[in-house]
């Protein structure tokens, strides 16, 4: 089998997003030698996106020329995905991590008449099928599934994947099949977004690595502590419910099951007991730190790496070494 | 307003997972299933959105065996919810969300909906398909990872907010329209006592779900597995902070390697 | 067939209070406990989700539950924090007495404003000379025209500081004994009552307990419970019916001594394996097991026989004496289980000892409770 893979392109201020990059990663390791692989990109900015497919090793991308999808959700595209797959003989359409494309995954797989996986960590051809792994129960088990029938529709776990490496070719651009969009899915209209501060490191649910603070930290003043060492790491900062619940900083920083999910290839605990509705958020990181005064403390029992200290001495010291390390 | 909540059955959190003899998924036997956490959310948008519209009902739906959607309808119910249905299915569907998206057409489509609520992912398999397949069925826009829900009555929108990467984005859409929640943004409310008693008295519409259909893909439960048990972390032996910190960065760069 | 098992409406039931005892209550008991402080938030939450008037008949404005469902719920929040528990549960202490001896005219003047918002009211017995003894009471209560004047003191009255309603046993004439007795309703704004302050207590350190003075408080005619003279009967025949939720939360603290137990035993190592693999800790689990089985079993039959109509005055006196003293004994023995560990502060398992020694001798301390069994026992002899 000579498995062919549509990418679908996240537009992010003109550029693909990196969930597409690393979609697009995925997809080259995935197809074979005589596999195609085709991006789509629709909305605003789709033609220059489209072009940017070129920059990792592929040939051949559509751009959906609708002028009404400018601004509109990208569910718009669905009808153009399905029709795009159909037109390449698809066997897997490939959508990025991100908001955007788990919401798409579903559509597209009723559109296209597809089995579905969102949130996979592993996939792999079994024949005609594709079996793909995903973490579930807040990464307390996994499950592998077949997605039968010949066409699947795949969305990744953010950074479960490395991004595409570089591989500059000239992407042929053309304009993707036509399809009848329904005027249903044109209606919605975003009305605002409220940046993620910058300045602040990456947004937490995108981030490589993640510093949380929690209740050990004691003040809000204090919490710069855990700023600091995750500004020297280039990472996000993260908090834990008790800190958000004080107000020391806002929920939008808080993980754990009532907060956010986060998969980093790092997560640093600082003066985190390890609740489980902090755990949950959290567990499913590639390599887990955790600093504690308390060494019966449930983080450590999760945690890969423990340092059983006071945070106050052992936090500083560990920003100060990681500056001198990276020469910052 | 006619709001339909779908609610699916998942394991209460106290579950011990464990994978069925054949390997194949989660080994239902002795679980409980329970509403949780998305689905809480969802139901207390119903509630909410109906205190807020005079007039509205809130209409609960659960596609799964009968065992699992009863006790998740009736704490629905116990919550508020107007009616109750639950589409039967014999539980071999449940790995396969586009499946349970044809079970919850069916019995969408037989009631009244304005709008339809979800959790934007089930507490168990954390996938978020359904939303967005119950709505290109039914022909409806649809946004997950929705909090904040509000019903402009002047403007007839709906506007609510979206946790998405670029931040916190606001929204508005007209009606029909399905919509899956964030968890636990709105507190969701606990059932009184004496409205658990009479919940259980309360009568569950049953629907059946529709023959699948054979031109469609399926999705097919291959393995459920437990990681090995993290055996707890390698403690640091240190005798100053600035061992500590040489020590972890050591670890960090050439045993984990995932120093920046 | 007896049947042991719950019904999906007991389960929901269970369901709902072990949430709330989770998620509401364990987060706040250690802390409590180490302040003494009466966690009204909690309290009132209780009342809100209809977890305090349990033993009120939901038209008068409570949750109208059978004993056995009384006991369900009162061992789940037992088993997050007996302090709270004893102080959500005294309401259905006090207002026994009302649904027992009550008009028709009192229930409706009385429950549904009562039962409507959060009101705690307190259960006035015993006194500073005599708690068992309960014919012995020295509360003075004089006929004065349409009225009676209350002047004595009441001890050991659990929610006294916060409630704001009383049920009174006072005496007409002390000579009488028993037969002088009569109850009284008497709110919190009469003049001349004056709850005490708060005892520092050994265990039960979130309930609050203090006296409650009596001054010349003159309460109308109209609030008395019954005829004059069947207050003795009316507080035995209350007792009655709320000794067996005393067993329940009894078994509430015992549960909880075993869980930690086990799981302590499963983690800690010594001689190179956990400890929950020596004899002797496995011998402690098994005996705690055993106690804690029985006691919730005992409870369930003396439940059981009082919804079945009958009085159960033998069946609840060995539910409470039994599980209270399995409770002791369960959470004894999860101290010895934790050696050094559980007998500091920071592991919970001293506070379930120091919460448990009230179970035996609150409600009828366990050697009246004996000698009640005694008495009924023998009967069926003679």
């Amino acid at each position: 089998m000579t498995p062919n893979v549509l990418i679908v392109a996240e537009v992010d201020s003109g550029r693909l997003s990196l969930p597409t990059v690393e979609a697009a990663g995925v997809a080259r390791s995935l197809s074979g030698p005589d596999g195609k692989i085709v991006g789509i990109a629709g909305g605003a900015g789709a033609a220059g996106a489209a072009i940017e497919f070129g920059e990792y090793g592929i040939e051949r991308a559509y751009a959906i020329d609708d002028p009404r999808l400018d601004g509109a959700p990208a569910q718009a595209q669905t009808a153009y995905i399905a029709a795009a797959a159909s037109a390449v003989g698809a066997h897997l359409v490939l959508l990025g991590g991100s908001t955007a494309g788990r919401d798409l995954a579903g559509r597209v797989a009723v559109a296209w008449k597809a089995a579905a996986a969102n949130g996979v960590t592993e996939l792999a051809w079994a024949g005609e099928a594709l079996r793909v792994q995903r973490p579930v129960f807040g990464g307390r088990a996994t499950e592998a599934r077949l997605l039968r029938g010949g066409r699947a529709v795949v969305s990744l776990r953010p950074h479960a994947f490395p991004a595409a490496a570089v591989e500059r070719t000239t992407c042929a651009v053309e304009r993707a099949p036509a399809a009848s969009v329904p005027p249903a899915l044109l209606a919605p209209r975003r009305t605002g977004v409220e940046a993620v501060p910058k300045g602040t490191g990456p947004a937490l649910s995108d981030a490589p690595i993640v510093v949380s603070g929690g209740r050990g930290v004691r003040t809000p003043e204090n919490f710069r502590l855990i700023e600091e060492l995750a500004a020297s790491l280039g990472a996000a900062v993260g908090a834990s419910r008790a800190v958000t619940d004080a107000g020391w900083r806002p929920t939008s920083l808080q993980v754990g099951q009532t907060g956010r999910s986060v998969s980093p290839q790092l997560y640093i605990a600082v003066g985190i007991s390890g609740a489980i509705q902090h755990l949950v958020g959290m567990m499913s990181s590639r390599v887990i730190v955790a600093i504690n005064n308390d060494a019966t403390a449930s983080i450590f029992r999760v945690a890969d790496y423990g340092i059983v200290g006071d945070l106050f001495a052992i936090v500083p010291a560990l920003t100060a070494e990681i500056h001198r390390v990276r020469g910052i | 307003m006619e709001i339909v909540v779908c609610l699916k059955p998942v394991p209460d959190a106290e579950t011990r997972l464990r994978p069925r003899a054949d390997g194949s998924r989660l080994d239902p036997e002795g679980v409980k299933f329970v509403l949780a956490g998305y689905d809480e959310s969802a139901v207390e948008q119903a509630l909410l959105l109906r205190e807020a519209i005079a007039g509205s009902k809130v209409h609960a739906v659960s596609f799964g065996p009968p065992r699992w959607t009863e006790e998740v309808l009736r704490a629905a119910i116990a919550l508020g919810c107007d009616t109750a249905t639950a589409v039967e299915s014999a539980g071999e569907e449940a790995g396969d969300p586009i499946a349970a998206a044809e079970g919850l057409l069916g019995a969408v489509e037989g009631m009244p909906h304005d709008l339809v609520l979800l959790g934007k992912q089930a507490g168990d398999d954390e996938e978020g398909l359904v939303p967005g397949a119950l709505a290109e069925m039914l022909g409806m826009p649809h946004f997950g990872y929705v909090v904040d829900l509000h019903w402009d009555g002047a403007a007839q929108r709906l506007r609510f907010g979206r946790s998405a990467e670029a931040g916190q984005e606001t929204w508005e859409s007209p009606l029909p329209c399905v919509i899956g929640l964030q968890q636990a943004w709105n507190d969701p409310r606990t059932a009184k006592l004496p409205a658990i008693l009479k919940s259980r008295r309360a009568p569950i519409a049953k629907v059946s779900p529709p023959a699948p259909s054979p031109e469609r893909a399926a999705s097919v439960p291959e393995r459920f597995a437990l990681p090995p048990p993290r055996t707890g972390a390698k403690m640091i032996a240190y005798r100053t902070p600035e061992e500590a910190a040489q020590q972890l960065v050591r670890i960090l760069k050439e045993e984990a390697k995932v120093f920046p | 067939m007896p049947d042991f098992s719950l019904s999906p409406e007991h389960e929901s039931l269970r369901d709902m209070a072990r949430k709330f005892a989770r998620t509401e209550m364990v987060p706040h008991a250690a802390e409590c406990d180490r302040a003494a402080r009466f966690p009204e938030e909690i309290y009132r939450k209780a009342h809100a989700l209809g977890l305090m008037n349990l033993n009120v008949p939901a038209e008068w404005g409570g949750s109208g539950l059978s004993l056995f469902e009384q006991c369900l719920i009162v061992e789940e929040l037992a088993y997050a924090c007996g302090g709270m528990t004893t102080s959500i549960i005294a309401n259905c202490l006090a207002l026994e007495p009302i649904l027992l001896g009550a008009s028709p005219e009192q229930l409706k003047r009385y429950l549904p404003s009562f039962c409507a918002e959060y009101h705690l009211a307190s259960f006035c017995l015993t006194e500073p000379g005599g708690g068992s003894d309960a014919g012995a009471i020295r509360t003075r209560a004089r006929k004065d025209g349409d009225e009676y004047v209350l002047d004595g003191e009441k001890c050991f009255i659990t929610n006294a500081p916060h409630a704001s309603l009383y049920t009174v046993f006072a005496t007409l004439d002390p000579q009488q004994r028993h037969r002088g007795i009569s109850a009284f309703v008497v709110p919190r704004s009469a003049k001349g009552l004056t709850p005490g302050k708060d005892e520092e207590k050994m265990g039960h350190r979130a309930s609050s307990t203090s006296t409650v003075r009596f001054e010349g408080v003159r309460v109308p005619a109209a609030d008395r419970l019954g005829e004059e003279g069947e207050g003795f009967s009316l507080a035995m025949r209350t007792l009655d019916m709320t000794r067996t939720p005393i067993g329940a939360l009894a078994t509430g603290i015992a549960q909880a001594a075993l869980d930690h137990a086990a799981r302590y035993a499963l983690k800690r190592e010594t001689f190179g394996k956990p400890i929950a693999e020596h004899q002797a800790i496995q011998i402690k689990l098994a005996n705690m097991a055993q106690a804690v089985h029985a006691a919730r079993l005992l409870t369930w039959y003396a439940a059981w026989t009082i919804d079945g109509g009958q009085k159960g005055t033998l069946e609840s006196s060995i539910a409470k004496c039994f599980a209270s003293d399995a409770a002791l004994h369960v959470a004894d023995e999860a101290i010895q289980t934790f050696g050094g560990y559980g007998y500091m502060k920071e592991y919970p398992v001293e506070k379930l000892l120091r919460d448990a020694k009230l179970t035996q001798i609150y409600e009828g301390a366990n050697e009246i409770q004996r000698t009640v069994i005694a008495r009924e026992l023998l009967r069926g002899y003679s």
